[in-house]
């Protein structure tokens, strides 16, 4: 009679295989979509960046670094950097700003504040190209914009029609659109800060400021990072009032470069040279968000 | 039976179902009812095609037409986009006419050769050619087009001004007209002096600089150097830019509802084309007529012409259904004269013009007495047609954002100057 070999359990090398293999599976169609929608494009873009095609004789020739060395001396390029960067610099703050204070604002308790969240989060939901058109008749210039501001006694203002005053027209709207969207993300931040932390700061006598400062923005250093890293890469991209309202004028003021890589790509249809400056752009948003995740991290460690 | 293969048979099992909803949703040339479903592109909304389709499918009926429109000022950007990633999803679609040589050295337009006597014989010898580059047969012209000087009668009265004639030797110049509309400002209430309805758009503009002597704006020999700063353009956009300086014409209203701000009665003067004979022919609430478009002064007398032709796309999924559409619709009278039915451009196809021009002079009202006069005269002694460039596609984007600019106050000379920097670059990286 012979008996049967105990069982051996499978060696952790040969189970951790077989679990990698299993996590292969369930990551293979995200890790598929990485590949084929993020990675390959921005491969194919870097590629057509270092080509250029003639439409004079027709055929398309490797330049190299060409096209990026004839947009660092574009003229044209450079407003466009200059605007972008001014407009990042203005809008990215204000929203999150106005986002912190309405989520401190509508995140406490009393009536009504449902409805007023709702009215606050409900532009996000407006399609971007219906709330260009809305502003756009806002702005015009015998508009109702301009007929509040007369009753007002201010003289009618120019908005979108202005070189002056086009991009902070369009910040305003963009602000319109996004801070709702972006205080969303900070209420739920606030909503998890335990209310033993503001307990005990009463208890230690701090005042509301105090709470504020010393409590509530520590705590909420992850959500607030998160929104500006996010608000930033989609203030870097904005697009369609741009295209809808101003068209990059006047005079090239509202020209941002989503706006100008469009533009180039395909009302000029010099796509190689959109490409190069599509990996300019990509470059500079990430330089700015290493550098906020930098100084947010910075502040944490304090 | 393991495990393992079992997961794989359901994944594999998945990942197929999933590829033929996939594939079954892609199969869109031909639909459920079994005809071929041609995909045509063009500008005009879905009721000004709507005779052309019903037609051309009632005497095909083995082929379907799905109509998608585009706004006008993206349909460019829109056929950029899309051809250039070789998109099947297009057969026909709507080409403006000086584009043609653009999107050819872009090889998005299929060679027509083999049909090319049969279209000479159809269509008028202009059209012909601003359909065709470098020899070659590249669309079907549709349309052809002028523009008329449109007024308010009733409002012309109440200021004391004498209504514009309409025989072409009596054409009003600009000037003119501006200080005829700014009295209807001061003395009728008018909101504005004249509306172009071009605004900002070459096509309006050229025949102000034109009528300056001041030339297309594109020379040289392969038609890729920028002649933007001569006299005529700055004198003629000078008087734009004074034109909304001193509020003679509104900023900041997009060119399509200008129309609307002449039907409302506010405005004594509209410069536009023929398309809106049909809008306006409803007009109750004011007299109105129609005069030929004004020249300088100084100036001689010039009117933009051309319009659509419909081409092939080379990566159409039904070319030979698409292109025997377009032959209905631009070589035969009756396909021709049925693109004209709800909207009254004028059509390239020879029969159908002298039937459309018969009709227009049979049908006329007292405000459109003189329409087919000034057309017929227009297309044959001021029409001026826009330069024949591989760059002019580039040439359009950028002067549009220079005339936006010198509309909304920008110096002329150096937005020019700017401007024609600006084409020395763009073209030469054409090359």
């Amino acid at each position: 009679m012979t008996t049967s070999p105990p069982r051996t359990p499978p060696r952790p090398a040969r189970r951790r295989a077989s679990q990698g293999r299993t996590a292969l599976y369930f990551l293979a169609p995200a890790l598929l979509a990485l590949v084929v929608l993020r990675l390959l494009p921005a491969a194919m873009a870097l590629v057509s960046s270092a080509r250029h095609h003639s439409l004079v004789d027709g055929t398309t020739t490797f330049v190299g670094l060409g096209n990026y060395t004839d947009l660092l001396s574009d003229s044209q390029f450079w407003q466009s950097v200059r605007v972008t960067l001014l407009f990042s610099l203005v809008i990215n703050p204000l929203q999150v700003l106005i986002a912190l204070g309405l989520a401190v604002l509508l995140g406490r308790r009393f009536a009504g504040v449902r409805f007023w969240r709702s009215l606050v989060f409900a532009p996000i939901a407006v399609p971007p190209a219906v709330s260009a058109v809305i502003w756009g008749i806002l702005y015009r210039p015998e508009g109702p914009l301009n007929a509040i501001l007369g009753a007002l006694g201010i003289p009618p203002q120019p908005f979108l029609t202005s070189s002056e005053q086009a991009l902070f027209a369009l910040i305003v709207l963009m602000s319109w659109v996004g801070v709702g969207y972006w205080m969303m993300f900070l209420i739920a931040g606030l909503q998890d800060i335990p209310q033993e932390c503001y307990d005990a700061a009463a208890v230690d006598g701090a005042s509301a400021w105090q709470r504020f400062f010393h409590v509530t923005l520590p705590l909420l250093r992850r959500p607030l990072a998160f929104v500006l890293v996010a608000d930033t890469v989609a203030n870097f991209l904005v697009f369609a009032p741009v295209q809808l309202l101003t068209r990059g004028g006047p005079d090239g003021s509202t020209n941002l470069m989503m706006y100008d890589v469009f533009r180039r790509a395909y009302s000029v249809g010099d796509i190689n040279f959109a490409q190069a400056e599509v990996v300019v752009l990509v470059a500079i948003t990430l330089a700015v968000v290493v550098v906020q995740f930098r100084m947010m991290q910075g502040k944490g460690e304090e | 039976m393991t495990s393992s293969p079992s997961r794989r048979t359901v994944l594999g099992a998945a990942l197929g179902v999933a590829s033929a909803a996939a594939l079954a949703g892609c199969s869109g040339g031909r639909p459920a009812d079994g005809r071929t479903a041609v995909r045509f592109l063009g500008p005009e909304t879905p009721e000004t095609f709507r005779a052309v389709i019903r037609g051309f499918e009632r005497a095909n009926p083995g082929i379907r037409i799905d109509y998608t429109p585009v706004p006008p000022d993206q349909l460019g950007d829109v056929l950029q986009l899309r051809l250039s990633a070789k998109d099947s999803a297009i057969d026909v679609y709507a080409v403006d006419q000086p584009r043609v040589p653009a999107l050819t050295a872009r090889g998005f337009l299929t060679d027509l050769n083999r049909i090319a006597d049969r279209t000479k014989a159809a269509v008028t010898p202009e059209q012909y050619a601003v359909s065709s580059w470098d020899g070659t047969l590249r669309s079907l012209p549709i349309w052809t087009s002028t523009q008329y000087l449109f007024y308010n009668a009733d409002l012309l009265a109440k200021a004391g001004v004498a209504l514009p004639d309409a025989a072409p030797a009596d054409r009003w110049s600009w000037e003119r007209t501006r200080a005829a509309g700014r009295r209807a400002m001061d003395r009728a209430g008018a909101d504005y002096a004249l509306l172009l309805e071009q605004t900002d758009l070459y096509y309006g503009l050229q025949p102000l600089i034109e009528s300056l002597h001041g030339g297309s704006g594109i020379t040289g020999k392969d038609m890729l150097t920028p002649a933007v700063t001569t006299q005529g353009w700055i004198d003629a956009l000078d008087w734009y830019r004074t034109l909304f300086a001193d509020g003679s014409s509104p900023r900041g209203i997009p060119s399509y509802q200008l129309s609307s701000l002449f039907t409302s009665g506010r405005v004594p003067f509209f410069v536009g084309g023929p398309w809106n004979l049909g809008a306006f022919a409803g007009l109750k609430d004011f007299t109105w007529g129609t005069a030929p478009q004004p020249k300088f002064a100084h100036g001689r007398a010039v009117t933009p012409t051309d319009s659509w032709s419909w081409g092939v796309n080379p990566y159409a999924e039904h070319p030979e259904a698409g292109l025997r559409f377009m032959e209905y619709a631009a070589l035969t009278t009756e396909g021709s004269l049925s693109t004209v039915e709800a909207s009254p451009l004028i059509p390239s196809n020879r029969k159908a013009f002298d039937r459309y021009a018969a009709d227009l002079a049979d049908k006329a009202t007292k405000s459109t007495a003189g329409v087919a006069t000034i057309m017929r005269y227009e297309l044959a002694h001021t029409a001026v047609s826009r330069p024949r460039s591989i760059g002019y596609t580039q040439f359009e984007t950028v002067m549009g954002s220079a005339f936006s600019d010198i509309r909304n106050g920008s110096a002329v000379e150096p937005r020019l100057a700017k401007a024609s920097g600006e084409l020395v670059r763009t073209w030469e990286r054409l090359r």
